[in-house]
């Protein structure tokens, strides 16, 4: 099994599962703990085991925007982009992140479990421009720092002003003393970081190890577990699960991540064509009154028939409630509409919910607690 | 005795679905073991039958829910269900603090106690069948 540069820790304190080809921490304490610890304060996990890979040259740019469907060259230098890449029936491999660092330098960080899919699917879209394309993952190590306390526990460490750097804008600094990149995004809904810490391998891992240590003494770690109920109740799909070949970004519900003035991108004709069509499936959240819905459940209308399937159901330790995403018909996908999940030989009543399930006052980013 | 992180007590018997059943005189007490605990963690919700219930051994009798995943409970013996650990549905947690203890799911009076027994693991057993199977590094 492959192991992060932060395994010694993991493996000293944490519980420990295989994902992804990776032996990683699916908890250290305890789930809820560590996501209140999220929402309330701030955790750090290791994203080590996500792909990191650095696309630069002069035709970098307009690479990646043959490869995503999202506008990358009029983008800022240290923007950070949400997107994805699309099959040519607008199906979607995975989904990622770009970070602008400089006009022709761009990093991009994909789901381990699609990493090696994703780098050759690069290589090979990157004949005939002129671009270099190096796989920084096992060279570099990552760690997500995330909660309304982030700022606070990690402007000590840095040589960047926190103050400075926005939501999804990049920037390189020093963290500790290593080299760094530094991005304001996260997929647990908090505001928060993410920091890719270079110069660190499997042989020789001290920098990655020396800023885990570093963040740790402040921030709770936080295993996969968290990671998972946290991204569910922000609303964020899970690549595999809410997400894949089968839902294009309108089923997905990702339509914004679309430029409004291209569609020269693998999926383009595809996107164009689905357009014009409203999705007869779309990805919706789920509150139950009672009882965890989980993935696979039938989703039901108040009078008993099939209308969709939860991809991906949880507790979510805010609400104190079942929480779910799924895919349901575009009849049924109203706000509010009330529906049933068949949860083995029972029907537990809900209602369509809108992403995210906390109270966005009281929780997240955009909360009016965290002295933005 | 001990496997890594896990309690096995010695004078409870297991089933490889990681129960554990004990006790004595006419009731045995059924739960699961402190590694179905731990690898489910933060059980947020538990479902088990009535009392007066006619179980089988190794059919399923409830579920024991957590954050992350929702397992099945199944009987290490057959008999009727003479108690349900009520304390449960207000304090799930205690299934993980005190899976032998507190945390207990529900007492039966076994119908076939000498026979159905040998199908079940003691201590050593289950701590065998723990280091051949529990997640390995």
């Amino acid at each position: 099994m492959k192991t992060t540069q932060l395994h010694e820790f993991h493996a000293e304190t944490g519980h420990m599962t295989e994902f992804a080809g990776y032996d990683m921490p699916v908890w250290y304490t305890s789930t809820s703990d560590e996501h209140l610890a999220v929402r309330n304060h701030c955790g750090a996990f290791d994203v080590s085991h996500m792909g990191r890979v650095r696309v630069s040259g002069q035709g970098s740019g307009r690479l990646l925007e043959r490869l995503v469907p999202t506008d990358v060259v009029s983008q800022p230098t240290g923007k950070a982009i949400y997107t994805l890449f699309l099959n040519e029936r607008a199906g979607i491999l995975d989904d990622l992140i770009i970070l602008k660092m400089a006009e022709e330098d761009f990093i991009v960080v994909v789901n381990a479990a699609n990493a090696e899919a994703d780098l050759e699917h690069i290589q090979e879209e990157s004949r005939g421009f002129d671009a270099s394309i190096r796989d920084d993952t096992a060279s570099s190590a990552m760690i997500a720092l995330q909660g309304p306390d982030s700022r606070r526990v990690l402007q000590p460490l840095t040589t960047a002003d926190l103050g400075q750097l926005k939501r999804f804008r990049c920037q390189e600094a020093q963290v500790m003393g290593h080299a760094s990149a530094i991005s304001r995004t996260g997929y647990t809904g908090e505001d928060g970081y993410e920091i890719i810490v270079y110069g660190a391998t499997n042989e020789q891992p001290e920098a990655a190890l020396e800023v885990w240590r570093g963040l740790v003494q402040d921030a709770k770690p936080c295993g996969l577990a968290a990671r998972d109920s946290l991204r569910t109740e922000a609303g964020y799909p899970l690549y595999g699960s809410d997400i894949g070949k089968d839902t294009d970004p309108f089923v997905a519900d990702l339509a914004w991540v679309l430029s409004a003035s291209r569609q020269d991108y693998i999926g383009g004709a595809a996107v164009a064509s689905a357009r014009d069509s409203p999705p007869k499936r779309i990805r919706r959240g789920l509150v139950l009154d009672e009882k965890i819905p989980r993935a696979g459940f039938e989703i039901l209308d108040a009078s008993s028939a099939t209308v969709g399937r939860v991809t991906s159901g949880t507790f979510s330790p805010i609400l104190r409630k079942g929480i779910a995403v799924g895919l349901v018909e575009g009849s049924t996908s109203d706000f509010g509409t009330p529906v049933k999940v068949r949860i083995r030989d029972s029907t537990a009543p809900g209602n369509i919910a809108r992403f995210p399930f906390y109270d966005e006052k009281l929780y997240g980013w955009k909360r009016q607690s965290n002295g933005k | 005795m001990k496997f890594k992180d896990y309690e096995i007590p010695d004078a409870l018997l297991y089933t490889k679905e990681h129960e554990w059943a004990g006790g004595s005189g006419g009731t045995v007490r059924i739960g699961v073991t402190d590694y179905a605990a731990k690898t489910l963690n933060d059980v947020v919700y538990v479902t088990l039958p009535k009392v007066g219930a006619q179980v089988a051994q190794f059919k399923s009798v409830g579920t024991v829910e957590s954050i992350k995943a929702v397992s099945e409970v199944y009987t290490p013996l057959s008999g009727t269900v003479t108690a349900v650990n009520e304390a449960l549905n207000a304090h799930p947690e205690l299934v993980n603090k005190e899976p032998y203890g507190d945390g207990w799911l529900l007492e039966i009076r076994p119908t076939d106690l000498g026979s159905e027994s040998r199908g079940l693991l003691d201590a050593q057993g289950y701590l065998r069948h723990l280091e051949a199977t529990a997640h390995k590094e």
